[in-house]
């Protein structure tokens, strides 16, 4: 049974971890991100150098910076960084899952940030397909972000 | 076709992609969901935002697009991208991806074709800076960066 705690810079804990729900990547997954992005390369849709379709790179980014929602409830929070390695093609078919820890937090200016690491996964042969790291601002109690304004 | 790396060049401008955002498609990316600024317009509003956000990771497709267009196989199995956020973009914003080749550096026996790259809106505000890179097919490089 888990928990769910509000997510805050004061509760979240450098060195914990998260795990993702599994996910089978379905080729309605494919096509609804390529609608969403506006990219219908023919790779994603027929046939790639690979043999068969593959995966948008960046399609399972969102499963990862998901990932803290299987501990925590986030209401808001603002992306501040990422990084990509991109080290085998994800395809339709695969059941993936990704997996991350803390490494960081700190204060700048008056924000919080978050740093969080990740690989996701193939299941059925533990093929890592992704890696990264992304920083999150953590969006104060009170609500009002300050970067609003620029919008 | 993807290039050779001998035939690309530092400063080389890449073909810019031009995107228009709708809600619409940030749902799809997203997932609809109350209480979220980038698919509840009143959620948006009560964080201080005048429409909700597209999700900041869009951005990295964009970036993603032209890299696969540019490199291939060479970003899909061994490209990486590296991208910070510094502005919201909004729904109804026309974004455009741009990246220009900066490096190129051996990497076993390949070639690693660095390019710096960003998003712009419409008012062209820079939204996301970074780089990308993947590895080229040809090794018959010439001007490799020691």
């Amino acid at each position: 049974m888990v928990e769910f705690k509000e997510l805050s810079y004061e509760v979240v804990e450098v060195g914990e971890t998260f795990m993702s729900d599994d996910f089978l990547i379905k080729p309605e997954d494919v096509a609804t991100f390529a609608f969403a992005v506006d990219d219908y390369n023919p790779w994603y849709f027929e046939e790639s150098p690979f043999g068969g379709k593959i995966t948008h790179p960046v399609l399972l980014g969102n499963q990862a910076l998901f990932m803290r929602h299987c501990k925590y409830m986030i209401s808001a929070g603002l992306h501040a960084k990422i990084q990509f390695e991109f080290l085998e093609p994800t395809r339709p078919g695969m059941r993936v899952r990704s997996h991350g820890k803390v490494i960081d937090k700190y204060e700048r200016r008056g924000r919080h940030y978050m740093v969080t690491q990740f690989e996701t996964i193939e299941e059925s042969t533990n093929t890592v397909l992704t890696r990264g790291q992304f920083t999150q601002m953590l969006f104060p109690k009170s609500g009002v972000h300050q970067d609003a304004k620029n919008s | 076709m993807q290039k050779t790396a001998d035939a690309i060049q530092i400063g080389e401008t890449l073909p810019i992609t031009k995107k228009a955002i709708s809600q619409r498609q940030i749902d799809c990316y997203s997932g609809v969901r109350p209480h979220s600024i980038h698919t509840d317009v009143e959620w948006a509003k009560k964080k201080g935002f005048a429409a909700p956000l597209a999700q900041a990771l869009m951005s990295t497709a964009y970036i993603s697009q032209i890299m696969v267009q540019f490199l291939g196989e060479g970003f899909v199995k061994g490209g990486k991208l590296s991208a910070a956020f510094i502005k919201p973009v909004l729904a109804g914003d026309v974004l455009t991806a741009h990246a220009v080749v900066t490096h190129k550096e051996t990497e076993g026996d390949q070639v690693r074709i660095t390019v710096e790259c960003w998003c712009q809106n419409q008012d062209g505000v820079k939204t996301m800076v970074g780089t990308a890179s993947g590895l080229a097919k040809d090794l018959k490089i010439s001007g490799t960066r020691k």
